[in-house]
């Protein structure tokens, strides 16, 4: 089930009628009920996937919190990375590494012939097994204790709002509110409410409006120009961040409603002056989860210049495969690897250069922020590509040359210009928005403000009826 | 009961809002040049009748004024299906005196476009055909179109209808020369035309509607780029020919130079010209 569709609506309304007359275990239950029935919507079979890893780390989480031996603490944390990271795997990678590893003998003459399976891909199994792994890992770590109620276990792992496509909410974040009793509160419902508006106005509206321009280009880059490729991949840009972050704001937003605190996921990426910032500001819940269960336990930057160097390709590289079974959105991690070791190198060297002809903040900052969204831009490419199969590479590099080549670099070669003067008029309005979060908390307004309240949600809505698509268009990550 | 007044109030804002926005649109598209708000309008009277797809667009309505000394009206837009060029043209005939000659681009029966028809819902309060086909096409577009004002004019019609605000759509048409790379490529491509039984009957509808009212109808096929391969066309030209009784003139090999194109499909404005020069030549335009 998609947030954007009419069965959401149909799903949201009989859930929420029923939810706030509940209490207690009745709720959580109506909680799990519901989120089994969101998810096997879109496919039942795999409910008995999702039901057997709660099950399994359950038992897990319960089984290393009683046992004392070091060494069997060991086996059991291993048994339920072994067992998450399987079926990761089996659904998401078998034929990925299967074909990759018949490419890699055939290039050195031998011959290999094993067939690929015919595998559907379980709509968010990466992110309810990095959920549902953080769980056992942090009681492993002694950073909290298991949860012995299974009611409360399955509704953190299956829990509704996040769970197709995050955030990836950590255990210690969110089993313990379901500890609490969560009464209906009319500030909340507010709050929620115009979160979830300007999630969907940044889904249906921007999103979706920016889509089939973006996606024209990367089917046929050969038949465009270059300015129309680059604002085809401008547009892209734009596209996957008001998708994913709707999808964010939407699961938020619902949640905060129902009486949960989500943590944030995106705080205005494209604002980011150095890589390293970027990546506390784009899929915060992920970049967080790979620094505390990867990129630290690998040593993080305390063994040296290399060792930081290293752990910084590996963590970027296992994040770029997390999105995708292909090589593209690898390189698209490993992109962003050598963009964080470059930035090392080149900052320093760039703050001399402030320093020395006293640039003022504004043209400091702005460059910074001007480069690092273009070298973003430059591995976005991969990135879309990356989900175009096999003609990947080819794709990505296609619509590189045409941008580089500089061939028809201009306005007449533009197809299509009513959808780019919309885009660009979106994405001025997404900018503004984010800008006004300097000087306004919206959320203040919505909650204490009636008057101000009333005139955000009609825009809102008024907006989202003046520019939205709505044919039900899935959310990018639902792919990954 | 606080609350409960908060939200009437926003429902009723919405919904103010929503009909009092749609309105203010409504009126801006009534002033347009555009040629659909000139359709509605009733600013649209002419003695030529042109309908295509971007095909039709190269029926150059200034140049056929200036040789002919009659007024032209085109209904063509990109990827405009004969169910909803059938449902324009119609309207014009109910609406201005019969014109002396309805000249129809035929490979507007290649393929339906149900997302182009959502974008005549800016249109459809003024035409009880346009919101029929609407509604029986994309119903769910039809429907939010009933709920939200706005949104009938969430499309690029609507954006198109206001950039012609206060200029004309007539010279509508592609000016530039094909891309010689692409050109050289002309033999690697083709366009795999469809023939659509619903879309030929709509073009049959059409023709004898037309023909009731007493209009001269005549269907042309528009040069393709020399060499560019179309599928399936002597099909469509064998079926309309059977279905309306009328012979089909065609030109898809009647230019040669690639200078005279934009693309593989269409003429740019100096092949528009020769191609206007030739239908006169042999009597299809007057």
């Amino acid at each position: 089930m998609i947030f954007n569709s009419l069965v959401f609506l149909v799903f949201v309304l009989c859930f929420f009628s029923v939810y706030f007359f509940l209490k207690g275990r009745l709720r959580l239950g109506w909680i799990l009920v519901a989120s089994y029935v969101f998810y096997g919507w879109w496919d039942w079979r795999f409910l008995a996937l999702i039901i057997f890893t709660t099950l399994m780390d359950y038992l897990f989480g319960i089984y290393l919190e009683d046992t004392h031996a070091p060494r069997q603490k060991k086996q059991v944390i291993i048994a339920s990375v072994v067992m998450n990271l399987g079926f990761l795997s089996i659904f998401k990678y078998f034929n990925f590494f299967a074909a990759s590893a018949a490419a890699a003998l055939q290039y050195v003459g031998m011959e290999a012939s094993w067939t690929t399976l015919h595998i559907i891909l379980p709509v968010g199994i990466s992110f309810y097994t990095f959920q549902s792994m953080s769980y056992t890992i942090e009681i492993y770590r002694g950073e909290m204790k298991a949860e012995r109620d299974l009611l409360k276990y399955a509704t953190f792992v299956g829990f509704w709002p996040q769970l197709m496509a995050g955030p990836i909410v950590r255990a210690k974040d969110l089993l313990p509110q379901f500890h609490v009793e969560r009464p209906f509160e009319w500030d909340r419902f507010y709050s929620g409410m115009g979160r979830v508006l300007w999630g969907f106005f940044k889904k249906c509206a921007i999103a979706d409006s920016l889509g089939p321009f973006a996606d024209q280009c990367f089917q046929a880059p050969e038949t465009f120009g270059s300015l129309h490729l680059l604002i085809g991949v401008v547009f892209y840009s734009f596209q996957i961040y008001c998708d994913f972050s709707g999808y964010s704001d939407i699961a938020i937003g619902m949640a905060r409603i129902m009486g949960y605190r989500f943590p944030e996921n995106f705080r205005s990426p494209y604002f980011s002056s150095s890589f390293s910032e970027f990546w506390t500001r784009w899929h915060i819940s992920l970049s967080s989860w790979l620094r505390d269960y990867l990129y630290i336990p690998l040593g993080g930057n305390r063994h040296g210049v290399y060792m930081t160097y290293r752990n910084n390709m590996i963590t970027m590289l296992l994040g770029g495969l997390w999105h995708g079974a292909n090589w593209a959105f690898v390189f698209w991690g490993f992109l962003h690897g050598l963009y964080l070791i470059l930035q090392r190198f080149v900052a320093p060297r760039w703050d001399w250069v402030v320093r020395v002809l006293r640039l003022p903040r504004i043209v400091d900052k702005g460059v910074a922020i001007a480069v690092v969204y273009s070298l973003t831009l430059l591995a976005w490419v991969y990135f879309r590509a990356g989900s175009m199969g096999a003609h990947s590479f080819t794709t990505a590099n296609a619509v590189l040359s045409g941008i580089f080549s500089g061939r028809h670099f201009a306005w007449w070669a533009v197809i299509n210009k009513f959808q780019v003067l919309k885009g660009f008029l979106l994405i001025g309005l997404l900018y503004g928005v984010e800008l006004s979060n300097a000087w306004v908390n919206w959320n203040v307004v919505q909650v204490h403000r009636p008057a101000l309240r009333l005139a955000v949600f009609a825009v809102l809505l008024w907006f989202i009826a003046f520019f939205g698509t709505f044919g039900a268009n899935a959310f990018i990550y639902f792919q990954f | 009961m606080k609350q409960l007044g908060w939200f009437l109030l926003l429902l009723g804002t919405v919904l103010a809002g929503d009909r009092a926005g749609g309105y203010v649109l409504q009126q801006q598209v009534a002033q347009s040049q555009f040629r659909y708000a000139r359709l509605y309008g009733g600013q649209a009277a002419a003695d030529i009748l042109l309908v295509g797809n971007s095909r039709g667009l190269i029926f150059y309505e200034p140049y056929i004024e200036e040789k002919s000394g009659l007024k032209t009206f085109n209904l063509s837009y990109n990827g405009l299906p004969m169910d909803a060029a059938c449902a324009l043209a119609e309207d014009y005939l109910d609406r201005y005196p019969a014109p002396r000659l309805m000249l129809i681009e035929l490979t507007t029966c290649d393929r339906t476009n149900d997302a182009l028809l959502a974008g005549f819902l800016t249109f459809s309060g003024q035409s009880a055909r346009l919101d029929a086909l609407i509604r029986e096409k994309s119903v769910e577009n039809w429907r939010t179109g009933q709920l939200s004002a706005l949104y009938r004019y969430n499309n690029e019609l609507f954006q198109r209808a206001i950039f012609h605000r206060k200029k004309t759509d007539k010279d509508w048409l592609l000016d530039r020369e094909i891309d010689p790379e692409l050109a050289a490529k002309v033999l690697e491509n083709n366009y795999p035309l469809e023939v659509h039984p619903y879309l030929l009957e709509q073009l049959r509808a059409l023709v004898a509607y037309a023909q009731k009212k007493g209009v001269v109808v005549k269907l042309v096929i528009s040069p393709y780029f020399p060499r560019f391969t179309v599928t399936h066309l002597d099909d469509l030209k064998a079926e309309a020919t059977r279905l309306t009784g009328l012979p089909v003139y065609d030109y898809r090999n009647a230019l040669s130079d690639p200078a005279l194109f934009g693309d593989f499909m269409h003429l740019n404005k100096a092949g528009a010209v020769e191609y206007l020069n030739l239908l006169r030549t042999d009597g299809v335009l007057p």
